[in-house]
């Protein structure tokens, strides 16, 4: 049985007049597509907008991808683009946060809670970043992109994206330090 | 914020391996590991398909409908400039707010041309036009204004240098004279005209 196509044979196909094709690529990225961009823009409601306009702008300009075979990195970077732009348009501190703990349900468990409450605690600590940190350390630890990856993603030098990780990572351990 | 050991930024990175941290060092990794891990595994609502593929189906805004839509919406446009370009645009900018301009922001006006303008008192009327030797004493061709609804009714016009008569034309029927013209002069039909002089507008 032959297994899934490859990004380059849709990019193909798409490429070729098979419209439909695309849905194949949005299954295929749109969970990694939309929790990167509800960790950049706090709010999952605006992130699936920013996603589908990404995506119908990489359906529109899919001839321009030079290399389909890294055609992830290259959704990354148009919806990076898009974050970037809504969150310049933005107040800073406007950064919903949706991930205050759910309402304590009488099947909540005391493990699930207190997860919940930690991922509130480290979501917030992650909206307080300057955006260039927080998309360095998403990509790297969220998405798990390697930094040459991260390199295609943004367009910044390795050792400036290792530098924000950096950054990224002694702010969100000073967080979870002062919340232990 | 405190900078954190390097070891553990190379243990992260895959430069190191972590059993070759101290315990302290690994349990800060594994911290850190357990909060990303924690963002990564919060649920993505997906489900995006049918309302990208539903967009794709429509057809693509014509080139003119996008030019427009990007003209309306707020854009955040960075300009990377040089510190000394910027000094030098500034100078630039300081240069033309100090120097004054001769020319105003009126019309443009050649050497033999002046700037004339009617104003009269009309609280009834509906339409004032002045007419005169200037344009052949046809109504209709330059109307008054009353923008205000005050009664005073304007018009400015560029003429060439000479002198003219006129007079003004109320609700298309009504002729009457300016009487705050600086000069009267009566016509062959026993009526005032007024007498207009334009001057050169340049020196």
């Amino acid at each position: 049985m032959r297994g899934d196509p490859s990004d380059t044979e849709v990019v193909a196909r798409v490429l070729g007049g098979d419209r439909e094709a695309f849905g194949l690529l949005i299954r295929r990225y749109e969970t990694g597509l939309l929790r990167f961009a509800t960790r950049m823009l706090g709010s999952r409601d605006v992130a699936a907008d920013a996603v589908a306009e990404s995506l119908v702008r990489a359906y529109r300009h899919l001839a321009s991808c030079r290399d389909p075979s890294r055609l992830r990195t290259w959704l990354y970077r148009i919806v990076a683009n898009r974050c970037k732009s809504y969150l310049a348009r933005r107040d800073v501190a406007d950064v919903p946060l949706e991930e205050a703990p759910p309402v304590a349900d009488v099947t909540d468990n005391e493990a699930a809670l207190e997860r919940a409450e930690q991922l509130a605690l480290v979501a917030r600590a992650l909206a307080q970043l300057a955006p260039d940190q927080r998309e360095a350390f998403v990509l790297k630890h969220v998405e798990g992109l390697s930094y040459q990856e991260m390199a295609d993603v943004t367009g910044e030098r390795i050792p400036t994206l290792k530098m924000r990780v950096h950054r990224a990572r002694e702010a969100l351990l000073q967080v979870l330090e002062d919340h232990a | 914020m405190n900078p954190i050991d390097p070891r553990i930024h190379r243990a992260l990175d895959g430069e190191l391996a972590r059993e070759d941290l101290p315990r302290e060092l690994r349990l800060v990794v594994e911290r850190l590991e357990a909060a990303a891990a924690l963002l990564a595994a919060a649920p993505a609502v997906a489900g995006l398909e049918p309302r990208v593929m539903a967009a794709l189906r429509r057809p693509a805004p014509s080139r003119m409908r996008r030019l427009v839509r990007w003209f309306s919406i707020p854009h955040a446009v960075t300009l990377r400039v040089r510190p000394v370009w910027s000094l030098a645009l500034a100078a630039a900018v300081a240069l033309l707010t100090l120097v004054p301009i001769d020319e105003g922001n009126g019309p443009v006006l050649g050497d033999h041309e002046g700037i004339a303008q009617f104003v009269g008192r009309f609280p009834d009327a509906q339409t004032v036009h002045v007419v005169g030797s200037f344009n052949d004493w046809r109504t209709g061709t330059i109307p008054l204004e009353d923008r205000d609804h005050d009664g005073v009714w304007r018009a400015t016009v560029v003429l060439p240098t000479g002198t003219y008569e006129y007079m003004f034309v109320v609700d298309g029927e009504r002729w009457v004279t300016d009487h705050l013209a600086d000069r009267l002069v009566e016509d062959d039909f026993g009526r005032e005209n007024s007498i207009l002089i334009v001057r050169a507008a340049r020196r």
